[in-house]
């Protein structure tokens, strides 16, 4: 197991190094400049050069990178051009709520799919499991940017029953915390649960077809025995699959939940540092996303070994 | 103008700005507001939570480039000079000002005042901060104290500013962050900490407390404040950045905030009728245009500016666009200013005169032409009227929406044909003129790349010149030409109405946009 | 089998809205009721009645018209995004899986750092350099779903190259794109038709959602996604600005997801059985 993760590690390094690369590349090739945005209505050409000789942002492209190259390896991500503060405390405190957030909305798909996708496996081609593909459909295809006007518009401003934007951390103040995050983690706990319902239940027919649930079920165990004894565990794997694979898009890509929201995560970090153009801190969250992408499918793998030892055997 | 009596000042354009106030929003101001009902004595006690669209930058005004920051500073720092409700200029930190010459400013400071460290403020702390500003690498209030040489410890509690030229501009300058005092002993020990934390660093009747970064900032009640009239009577200000402005309003509604910075013309009159919302119009200074780059075709040729400028229906723009939460401009001083001529109107559409225009242009057939503005939806609602309205007058114009680093680059690389152009203003003509219409080389706000000697020459004149009433004039046949050189297409000089919760009472609007909260209380 | 039985009811629903869909997009003119940039600066925020089955938006557009003409935009960002994905990751996969040794792995890494790369800010940043615009989404959209092809066909190509026939065809000496347009291609092809079927459909939610941000098709012309965007300030006062076109858009991603699950059942041999 453990050279297994080793691998799978020293596969990431040239990764990651095309990833900042290409962030770097990019952004530099966009227009725009980020001192001039941070001091949009003033004109003095000194301040500003002054400003941008001491951020090193005269020096050519491949010297930048060099550099910023070289400061990473010392462990450190260097300074938000905007407010100046270190990129890794900019981020770390953005992460909090994200990961807040994603791990309401996983538990919210988790309540909602297991019963539901156990429910049609079980009850296949009834009535409950049309109406349980109707609700996966459902979240597959609703946009959440509409998902969230919508819920916004019913919980927040009709009904009043929720607060609709802002953040409180649940771990400080559980109570109107756990408000804060209900109406974005349902929006995006709902698209989740969706997929998770659908891997769910395809996965449990078809570990409902292998030979040792015939066994089972010749036992004479009920249906429920069966599931509960047998099936679940060995149909959890793509189950894990999705939800590893989710965890990565949740942290840096719920950025229009983000936003609709007023949440302050990772996503919305990175959106308002590019139009800042604040290099580094673009640079060091799109690295650290781009690491929380690749841990997570490793800990998928890792998942399954433990599920399914005869993976952990290859 | 030996001798500056600021009360006398303050009338004259006390009873200007009155007219102007009307004619800018339609209505008194103090009428409309249902508080004046209520004369209820203040209370004090109790936290006001503020929505911001943004999130404060930094907490050193003299390294702030953003406007939000101000919004936060003016309550916890002082200015030497503060504006009044009509932009009359009337004392802060120091208690009154003499121009012995128009190269020299006597300033008065007020005794008894403490920063929140319990450090004395006096000449020598005045002084520090002149210098700061002007020596500090990365200050950016450098050019906007251009103009001082030296500043001079004259007595304890008086001060000299010698100019390096005259400059009319200069008191209303120190009305925001280039006068505000921060104390000396809090600057050298905290050094860049500054930035972050401001404990202990204004004057103002309100204190630092913290800042949490992406969820609030908070400011509390300075009970030693020197000014014992009035507020400050709040425990706190709570701020908080909402970036979006539909949840911000309804954060408002759904009484999770109590004030709100802005309210977007769509959303006025739902709000007006709403109510659990009260709302107030505060004029502003700003000046929303487009410039026309004149080192490139098409707009090289004066007679097609024209023919764009006389292509636009304003009134249908400000009514259509903004809803009226704003009045058409007639060039870039706005109706809150003295320096507002009436008499000039709007320029008016005229399709006869287009058409003329374009012949006389050589493009008899119409042109083509790209716009780029901003990524913000009233934006692209105006640049979407505009372009129809110019197809109306057969002129094509494309629209290429950007966000605002774009825009700014495109702008300060003259990469662009029409550019819009949202400029906040100052509350000195100076400051929506001077550097739009200069000639300058190299990178400047005069993205139009205007040189005109004619401008020019009245720009600098109405600087030297101290007398209000000829400055107006200047200003007056400035605006004229400009109408005709075109560097810019005139818009709108919008309102910005901000919103409260009911129970917000004692709110004073001032035409800058900021909120001072010292003689707010919560009933 | 019963579920098999519910889809062979929707799949051609599903066809229907799509072909219903195609239609409208490719008659707009002919379709819509208005000039969709037709302003009525008088008549701004009308609601639906008799002269505006959807009302109108905020500079007095008929919104109906409007949606009409996103289809459009929205279909064609849909099929071409996935297209030039198709195109793109299917002639990187081939690559890989035939040369294989470094030429995979490079290939392969790049594929990775695409993955891991956040599909906003490839989409922003492409969008400033190439100018806004709905090239700059497509071509981000295109970018985002090219490894997912890549490593379909890749997977492909490795299992089709060890079969008999094939071997059997080097043998005889075929060259390399010989074997590759006869053998592997045609043998890859089913897959790559399903994965692309489905993909049109998270498509059109991407060019939305980019849209949504303001990203994308620039005005006055509209795509579903832009015009929710606009329309989201007026939800309390005219909230048909953001239904009508939140319907057509929901409708549509439904169908196509409808049409896909039919295809796949068609021609992936494993839920055939």
């Amino acid at each position: 197991m453990g050279r297994l993760v080793l691998r799978r590690l020293s596969a990431t390094v040239p990764v990651l190094f095309l990833v900042t690369a290409g962030v770097f590349l990019l952004l530099h090739l966009t227009p725009g400049d980020p001192i001039d945005v941070m001091m949009a209505e003033s004109v003095d050409a000194t301040v500003k050069e002054t400003l941008r000789r001491e951020l090193g942002l005269d020096r050519p492209i491949h010297v930048q990178y060099a550099a910023w190259m070289g400061r990473l390896l010392q462990g450190d991500l260097g300074r938000s051009i905007r407010n100046g503060e270190p990129v890794i405390e900019n981020v770390s405190r953005r992460l909090r709520p994200s990961l807040e957030l994603a791990f309401f909305a996983m538990t919210i798909s988790l309540l909602v799919a297991f019963p539901v996708g156990i429910v049609s496996a079980i009850r296949r081609n009834t009535a409950i499991d049309r109406a349980g593909a109707t609700f996966a459909l459902f979240g597959i295809c609703m946009p959440n940017f509409l998902l969230a006007l919508l819920l916004i518009f019913f919980f927040g401003v009709t009904l009043r029953w929720l607060p609709i934007s802002g953040y409180t951390d649940p771990l400080e103040e559980p109570w109107n915390g756990v408000r804060s995050l209900a109406l974005p983690a349902i929006t995006l706990g709902l698209a989740l649960a969706a997929v998770v319902t659908r891997t769910l239940r395809s996965s449990l027919l078809e570990a409902l077809t292998e030979d040792y649930v015939r066994t089972a079920r010749a036992k004479g165990l009920s249906e429920w025995r069966v599931i509960w004894g047998h099936v679940l565990k060995n149909a959890l794997i793509p189950v894990v699959t999705v939800l590893g694979l989710q965890l990565g898009t949740l942290i840096g890509g719920a950025v229009i939940t983000e936003y609709v929201f007023a949440l302050p995560g990772v996503g919305r970090l990175v959106v308002d540092a590019v139009f800042a153009r604040d290099y580094p801190l673009v640079q060091g969250v799109v690295l650290l996303i781009a690491v929380g992408f690749i841990v997570s499918n490793l800990v998928v793998d890792v998942l399954y070994g433990w599920i399914d030892p005869r993976i952990r055997s290859r | 103008m030996a001798t500056t009596n600021p009360r006398a000042a303050l009338d004259v354009s006390r009873r200007n700005f009155l007219r102007l106030f009307a004619a800018a929003s339609g209505a008194s101001l103090v009428s409309r507001d249902p508080r004046a009902a209520l004369a209820a004595e203040p209370k004090r006690g109790g936290t006001l939570r503020v929505g911001f669209y943004i999130e404060a930058a930094t907490m050193d005004p003299h390294l702030s480039g953003s406007k939000i920051d101000r919004q936060v500073y003016h309550n916890i720092y002082e200015p030497l000079v503060t504006l009044d409700v009509k932009l009359g200029i009337k004392p802060g930190l120091a208690e009154s000002w003499q121009q012995p010459d128009s190269k020299t400013v006597v300033f008065k400071l007020r005794r008894g005042v403490k920063f929140h460290d319990g450090t004395d403020f006096n000449a020598e702390a005045a002084r520090f901060n002149f210098n700061r500003m002007k020596t500090e690498p990365k200050s950016v209030r450098k050019g906007e104290v251009a103009s001082i040489d030296s500043v001079d410890v004259v007595d304890a509690y008086t001060i000299k500013i010698n100019l390096k030229r005259p400059d009319a501009a200069l008191l209303a300058t120190l009305t925001d962050r280039a006068g505000m005092m921060v104390s000396p002993k809090v600057a050298q020990e905290k050094g860049s900490e500054l930035e972050r934390n401001a404990k202990g660093a204004g004057t103002g009747p309100f204190e630092f407390v913290e800042w949490v970064k992406d969820s609030h900032l908070v400011i509390k009640r300075n009970d030693n404040y020197w000014n014992k009239q009035g507020g400050p009577y709040l425990d706190r200000v709570r701020y908080r950045p909402i970036p979006d402005d539909t949840v911000k309003l309804q954060s408002l509604q759904t009484g999770e905030i109590d004030v709100m910075d802005y309210v977007q013309p769509r959303d006025v009159a739902a709000v007006k009728a709403d109510r659990s919302v009260v709302v107030v119009d505060v004029p502003s200074l700003a000046d929303f245009a487009y410039q026309l780059n004149h080192t490139r075709p098409p707009f090289t040729t004066k007679a097609l500016r024209q023919a764009v400028a006389y292509a636009l229906d304003l009134e249908q723009i400000v009514k259509g666009v903004w809803l009226n939460v704003g009045v058409p401009a007639n060039g870039p001083i706005p109706p809150t200013s003295w320096a507002y001529d009436r008499g000039i109107p709007p320029i008016k559409r005229d399709l006869a005169k287009v058409k003329a225009k374009l012949a006389e242009g050589g493009q008899p057939g119409g042109f083509t032409f790209t716009m780029t503005t901003n990524n913000i939806p009233i934006n692209v609602q105006e640049a979407e009227v505009i372009q129809a309205q110019l197809r109306e007058a057969g002129i094509t114009m494309k629209i290429k929406l950007v966000d605002s680093a774009t825009l700014i680059s495109d702008g300060n690389n003259k990469n662009f044909e029409m550019i819009s152009y949202q400029w906040s203003g100052r509350p000195d003509p100076d400051g929506n003129t001077y550097q739009f219409y200069k000639t300058t080389p190299g990178t400047s706000l005069n993205w139009s790349g205007i040189s005109n000697p004619q401008i020019d020459a009245l720009l600098d004149k109405s600087r030297e010149v101290s007398s209000q009433a000829e400055r107006k004039k200047l200003f007056s046949e400035l605006t004229k030409i400009l109408q005709d050189e075109l560097p810019m297409v005139f818009i709108v000089h919008p309102i910005e109405p901000k919103a409260f919760s009911p129970k917000v009472q004692g709110y004073e609007p001032i035409p800058d946009g900021m909120m001072r909260f010292k003689d707010v209380w919560l009933a | 089998m019963l579920r098999r039985a519910a889809r062979a009811r929707l799949a051609p629903f599903g066809a229907a809205v799509v072909v219903l869909a195609s239609l409208v997009a490719l008659a707009a003119p002919l379709v819509a009721p208005y000039d969709p940039l037709a302003q009525d600066l008088g008549a701004t925020l009308a609601p639906p009645g008799r002269g505006h089955l959807l009302g109108t938006d905020n500079v007095g557009r008929d919104v109906l018209s409007r949606v009409i003409w996103g289809t459009r935009v929205s279909l064609l960002a849909g099929l071409v995004s996935v297209v030039l994905a198709v195109f793109a990751g299917s002639a990187l996969g081939l690559v890989a899986g035939y040369c294989g040794g470094r030429v995979d792995g490079v290939v392969m890494r790049v594929m990775d750092a695409v993955l891991s790369f956040p599909p906003l800010v490839l989409a922003l940043a492409l969008g400033a350099v190439l100018g806004a615009g709905l090239t700059g989404v497509l071509l981000a959209l295109g970018v985002v779903y090219t490894p997912t092809f890549a490593r379909l066909m890749r997977g492909q190509v490795l299992s089709i190259a060890a079969r008999d026939y094939v071997d059997a065809a080097r043998a005889l000496g075929a060259p390399a794109w010989r074997i590759a347009a006869r053998h592997v291609v045609p043998n890859a092809i089913n897959p790559i038709i399903v994965q692309a079927s489905l993909s049109v459909a998270f498509a059109i939610l991407a060019e939305a959602s980019l849209s949504f941000l303001g990203l994308g098709i620039q005005p006055p012309q509209a795509s579903w996604g832009s015009m929710i965007n606009a329309g989201r300030g007026y939800l309390q006062q005219a909230p048909w600005i953001v239904f009508g076109p939140g319907a057509a858009l929901f409708v549509t991603v439904v169908a196509l997801n409808f049409v896909g699950d039919a295809v796949r059942d068609a021609l992936d041999p494993r839920t055939r059985e």
